[in-house]
């Protein structure tokens, strides 16, 4: 189990920030055109 | 309750298939040329949307207009890519369904043995699998054998007064289907310079297919195991064995 989490750890990691960002960036672009 | 529960529940849900979707999409890159330009590609999109959260008003606009041409640039940059991933999507990793699991092992034991008496005399030795993804455009460029595969007859083969010693041999099922077949070359610029052709043909079938290639080092006699456009490194039989068996049999290796 635990190899699983630190095989290609720094991938993983990118991908979770890839995954925060566009998420935080969907979800208020989405507020802004209710809003609107 | 159960509402609020829900909409409690979504957030981290969406984030996590998106850490996924994400996670495989740079797994699926990792390794290829494509990836130098991914990188290029994220920083953009961060960029954007930085300059989006700063008010940046001018580099955004620039951007947004980029984006809307970079759309057709994408596409004939990773034409080859998503033409792959369209036809792996869904599909199941299984080495031939026709053949039991105790067959597929045969098969195993047979090019093990040939690799090692190989290893042993020095003499390189190039055996690709075929899995999901077709050879035929491959084995086109080899001679036709159709042969049931057998130890011996891979090493006569590879033999460096054989005249089909030169390319690599192509194992369909429990067959020998042709030797002598020459595979696309890789262009990963994180091994072309280190390593030979045989090597790079190796590194290169394995990103363009599905297959699995075995090889032997004429210089050193090391035997290495390509899998998705990498390398697996073989210390001993044991482990051959039971990489390819996991890698032919459907299931995923540690080390990948």
């Amino acid at each position: 189990m635990k190899s699983w989490f630190t095989h290609n750890l720094i991938l993983k990691l990118v991908a979770l920030g890839l995954a925060v960002i566009t998420w935080f960036y969907v979800n208020n672009e989405l507020l802004n055109q209710q809003v609107r | 309750m159960s509402f609020v529960f829900w909409t409690k529940i979504v957030p981290p849900l969406e984030i996590m298939i998106l850490w996924f979707v994400f996670y495989r999409i740079l797994v699926f890159f990792e390794g290829t040329r494509s990836f130098q330009v991914l990188k290029g590609v994220t920083v953009l999109i961060l960029a954007f949307i930085v300059s989006q959260l700063a008010g940046f008003d001018t580099l955004n606009w620039l951007l947004t207009k980029l984006f809307a041409i970079s759309i057709i640039a994408f596409i004939i940059l990773f034409q080859q890519e998503i033409r792959l991933g369209l036809a792996r999507l869904g599909q199941q990793h299984l080495f031939n369904i026709q053949l039991e699991e105790s067959e597929i092992m045969a098969i195993v034991e047979e090019i093990t043995s040939a690799v090692y008496k190989m290893q042993k005399n020095k003499i390189g030795c190039l055996i690709a699998i075929e899995k999901e993804d077709k050879l035929k455009t491959y084995i086109e460029s080899g001679i036709a054998i159709d042969a049931k595969i057998s130890a011996e007859l891979i090493q006569s083969i590879f033999m460096s007064y054989s005249p089909l010693h030169d390319g690599g041999v192509i194992v369909r099922s429990d067959r020998l289907v042709a030797a002598s077949c020459l595979f696309p070359l890789s262009d990963n610029p994180n091994f072309s310079k280190i390593i030979g052709t045989r090597h790079r043909a190796a590194l290169g079938l394995t990103e363009q297919t599905d297959a699995v290639v075995i090889m032997v080092s004429e210089e050193t006699g090391e035997i290495s195991v390509a899998s998705e456009g990498r390398f697996i490194p073989i210390v001993n039989r044991e482990r051959l064995v039971n990489i390819l068996k996991n890698l032919l049999v459907g299931q995923k290796t540690k080390s990948i």
